[in-house]
């Protein structure tokens, strides 16, 4: 492998390992909050791709407003699902594996309302950036790759940033490490709850948007990423926000790796035999998440 | 005779009555496949209900049962019930590779038998010498039984009735025997039941070892089934399937489980009619199923049953302890 | 006579904080010891490395001068080391006999196999076992809430089923973590009871426990921690006289039910400092 194609896959592995952190931090965020395995966080994504390629296709609107969309778009299903599912399952003090089976039945839902709305054939996102190379540090990358990694890190930033400064973050954090303490201090937990599947949504929106924008749109792209993602969220810790992110980057830069290196067609085997590899040595991932008993 | 005796004959009447009743071979083929999805909901069932694990790979030991069970019988005519005993038997060592892994807790374990999932799928997949790759096994030999012909759908539906009630009885002995109690306890307070003399790890293990050989019989009769095997029949979606059966029918009962399996097979095709609607509508089943509560669509009925008899014949409903396997 | 349990130099570390450290402990067979000592002393985690259910950082274990530091949690049950928990484990949703049928497990053999050919011996051994757990509840009192699911019961039927469940399978060395811990005056006393009956069938016992009303009748010797150190040991008798014991118990800790000899302690300690 030349310095060259070192550089490329890095760059390949850590765009999509954006991706999965993306998707994972909302996973994360869900279970932290309400301790839902959420099987459907893939679907959000496929969602927000399908929003974000829709209003592309009524207006040319540039890549930044696509992706907007793509946000608001993966965000409201999630809120919605909330609203209408899982709030009410919670009421009714249904099991967490029965709320974790209905995430699956959200998914067939979703998969399926998509079809019917969008097709089942894959759309193609338009090129959003100049796909030609440019140049950075003497090496030869792509502006697509080196935007989601950007775009991501930005998103990702804005998140940290809003869960240490504002009011509403802070008390998202205090509802979800500890809902009784958090009860007592006046904060509606309910209401938190509802904010982070929207902000999970957002995050799954977004990633929609930047896959799209790498292959294609298509009514089933959310599972395979999603389980992934999951995959990805173990790795660094169920339930820690740092550790999705972590976890996010080192399934995707294993998975360019070893498909570069190993076999393309184990490269998700790869990642699997490491994820376990990991929880043999840290039953609860790289990660801890504070604050609760595991 | 007890109660749960009559209710067993009366279901074993009805099902021995089903191919009768519609006698349809399409219908027939699918009812076959119904029982084979749940001899996989027992397996899963074993481990849920009973010993507290989320299990994400069934649909590998399933895959594994298959595929061996379809090359013996291509390659070496082995006979039929020779063919899926072995698959079973290798689908049941294959599970010893989770032995590390059994010590992880709640979703660690559940994602990593997903991995487990993922990987063998992807060598059924990949592995063309072995499972024909993508492309997957075709002609596989119509089943014997003692050199005879199984002939027809009926016949075969008898053949998986047989195997399906045989895993039943299985299974409820296990349940009602110091194994299965000690996986009870387990299940329900880790700590104490080892303080009482469980080998924790090993029980896992060995229950992790039994639903394997059960999915495994399980593969083996979809081979001979569907006399064509894809390594799709057998992707992850295929295990999260088999955990909605038991979780839709309710956790701890295995006639739950079976009628989890009966659903998740059946809804589908009854809806067929309904075309592009019908996943969604069998997404929205699955939501409101799998929130009528911890004891599933089996708990509703006992509770409707119960509340019957208690209203009709002015009996006072018994109750029991909580939803376990019965 | 050499002690059921013998303990030395037994230490745990839960990163910087020494929990247990470097204790040692004599339990004669047939005798009832005590362990007291005021909240956070360390004897909880004392009993989990004793029971198998925490590893010890340093020091060892023999029991029947057999070496148990490293043995796991079942096969120590299996040895005839058996415990309650201070916060109650007991497995809710089986019935009363169930959880108490589950405490003959490590004393019982029959595989798989017996159970799906119901072979006349798994069916004497499980008439056995549930022969046994009829009479361990009937010793403690329950026998009429058998079928009951275990997690309905008021608290103080729970703490005796968790009792009956660890001596259906008549241990050797029974570890009792605040057995009366919840009860009101008079359940206290019926602990005392029970606790001196199950000494009497046999049992070596090792009771961690808060009041003072509770150790002090039940006790044949006992050991006191503070801050994870042993800081006496001796007959009850002695114990109560012992002048760092009464301080270490003034200057906050254990919860003593308000009594006459109140000053009469605090004039000891005086004494004594
Ligand atoms: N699992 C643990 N992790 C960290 N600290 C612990 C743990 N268990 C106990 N401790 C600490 O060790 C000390 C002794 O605890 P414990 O043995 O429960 O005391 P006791 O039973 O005497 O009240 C306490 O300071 C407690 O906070
Ligand atoms: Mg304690």
């Amino acid at each position: 492998m030349t310095i060259d194609q070192f550089v490329q896959t890095m760059l390949g592995g850590l765009a999509i390992g954006c991706i999965y952190s993306l998707i994972a931090l909302g996973i994360s965020m869900i279970i932290r909050a309400t301790d839902i395995l959420h099987f459907a966080q893939g679907e959000m994504l496929m969602v927000g791709s399908m929003v974000g390629l829709s209003a592309y296709w009524m207006r040319d609107l540039p890549f930044p407003i696509v992706l907007l969309f793509g946000i608001i778009g993966g965000g409201l299903i999630s809120t919605v699902v909330e609203l209408v599912v899982y709030r009410t399952l919670r009421m009714q003090r249904v099991a967490l594996i029965n709320i974790m089976i209905a995430t699956i039945g959200v998914s067939i839902v979703l998969q399926n309302v998509a079809r019917l709305v969008w097709g089942s054939e894959p759309l193609g996102y338009p090129s959003l950036f100049d796909s030609k190379g440019i140049v950075v540090a003497g090496f030869a990358v792509s502006p697509q790759l080196l935007w989601i990694v950007i775009l991501s890190a930005l998103i990702m930033g804005t998140l940290i940033l809003f869960f240490r400064y504002t009011r509403l973050g802070i008390a998202m954090q205090a509802a979800a490490q500890d809902p009784d303490v958090a009860r007592l201090m006046g904060i509606n937990v309910d209401r938190t709850t509802t904010y982070t599947f929207a902000v999970a949504g957002m995050m799954a929106g977004a990633a929609g948007v930047l896959l799209g924008s790498l292959f294609f749109a298509s009514f089933n792209m959310g599972f395979i990423t999603g389980i992934k993602a999951f995959v990805a969220a173990t790795l660094g810790g169920l339930g820690s926000v740092a550790g999705a992110m972590i976890g996010g980057l080192i399934f995707g830069l294993i998975e360019t790796f070893s498909g570069m290196l190993i076999s393309t067609a184990y490269k998700d085997a790869v990642g699997m035999v490491v994820l376990i590899l990991i929880l043999l040595l840290m039953p609860n991932g790289l990660l801890t998440r504070a604050g609760r008993e595991v | 005779m007890t109660h749960s005796n009559i209710a067993r004959i009366v279901v074993l009447v009805l099902l021995i009555a089903a191919p009768l009743v519609q006698p349809n071979a399409y219908w027939v083929h699918v009812f076959s496949l119904a029982l084979i999805g749940v001899i996989l909901a027992f397996s899963q069932q074993l481990l849920v209900g009973m010993a507290g694990i989320v299990s994400l790979g069934q649909g590998a030991f399933y895959g594994i049962g298959a595929y061996t069970a379809a090359s013996l019988s291509i390659a070496y005519k082995l006979p039929f019930l020779l063919a899926i005993l072995i698959g079973g038997l290798l689908a049941g060592a294959s599970s010893l590779l989770l032995v590390p892994i059994v010590r992880l807790k709640g979703s660690s374990l559940a994602v990593a038998t997903l991995g487990f999932a993922i990987i063998v799928h992807l060598v059924m997949m990949n592995e063309d010498w072995l499972t024909g790759g993508s492309i997957g096994l075709m002609d596989i030999p119509h089943p014997t039984l003692f050199g005879l012909p199984v002939g027809g759908e009926t016949a075969f539906y008898y053949v998986c009735l047989a195997v399906a009630a045989l895993v039943f009885l299985t299974f409820d002995r296990i349940a009602h025997s110091r194994f299965g109690r000690a996986l009870t306890a387990m299940s329900q307070d880790e700590e104490a039941a080892r303080a009482s003399g469980v080998a924790i790890s090993l029980y896992k293990s060995k229950c992790f070892l039994i639903a394997a050989i059960a999915s495994g019989i399980a593969g083996g009769l979809y081979a001979y089934h569907s006399q064509y095997l894809n390594p799709n029949d057998f992707s992850f979606q295929k295990s999260i399937d088999i955990l909605m059966m038991v979780i839709i029918g309710g956790i701890g009962s295995l006639p739950g489980a079976a009628l989890g399996a009966a659903i998740v097979v059946l809804v589908p095709e009854v809806l067929r009619s309904s075309g592009e609607f019908r996943l969604i509508l069998f997404g929205v089943m699955v939501i409101v199923l799998a929130g009528t509560g911890n004891r599933g669509l089996a708990g509703v009925i006992t509770d409707l049953v119960k509340y019957a008899i208690a209203r009709w014949w002015h009996k006072p409903a018994p109750t029991t302890a909580a939803a376990r396997v019965s | 006579m050499t002690p059921l349990l013998d303990v030395s130099g037994l230490t745990r570390h839960f990163g910087g904080l020494v929990a247990v450290n470097d204790v040692a402990l004599e339990i004669a067979p047939g005798s009832v010891h005590g362990l007291i000592g005021p909240n956070g002393a360390g004897k909880t985690t004392m009993l989990n490395m004793v029971s198998g259910h925490l590893s010890s950082s340093s020091g060892w274990i023999r029991f029947e001068r057999e070496l148990i530091t490293k043995t796991p949690v079942d096969v120590r049950a299996r040895l005839g080391i058996r415990r309650t928990f201070q916060n109650l484990k007991l497995f809710r949703e089986m019935t009363v006999l169930e959880n108490i049928m589950v405490g003959m497990h490590g004393q019982t053999q029959c595989e798989i196999w017996h159970a799906l050919l119901r072979t006349p011996r798994q069916k004497a051994e499980e008439a056995a076992i549930a022969e046994q757990a009829r009479k361990a509840l009937d010793f403690v009192g329950l026998l009429h809430l058998a079928e009951m699911p275990a997690g309905s019961l008021p608290y103080g039927s729970q703490r005796l089923v968790e009792i009956a469940r660890a001596i259906v399978a008549s241990p050797k060395l029974l570890l009792l973590d605040e057995p009366a811990a919840g009860l009101n005056g008079a359940e206290s006393k019926k602990m005392v009871g029970l606790i001196r009956a199950i000494r009497d069938s046999g049992v070596t016992i090792l009771l961690v426990e808060h009041h003072m009303d509770v150790v002090m009748p039940a006790c044949d010797t006992i050991t006191v921690l503070n801050y994870g150190k042993r800081l006496a040991n001796g007959t009850p008798a002695q114990i109560r006289e012992h002048p760092e014991v009464i301080k270490a118990y003034l200057g906050g800790g254990v919860k003593r039910r308000p009594k006459a000899d109140q000053p009469k302690a605090a004039e000891a300690a005086h004494a004594a400092s």
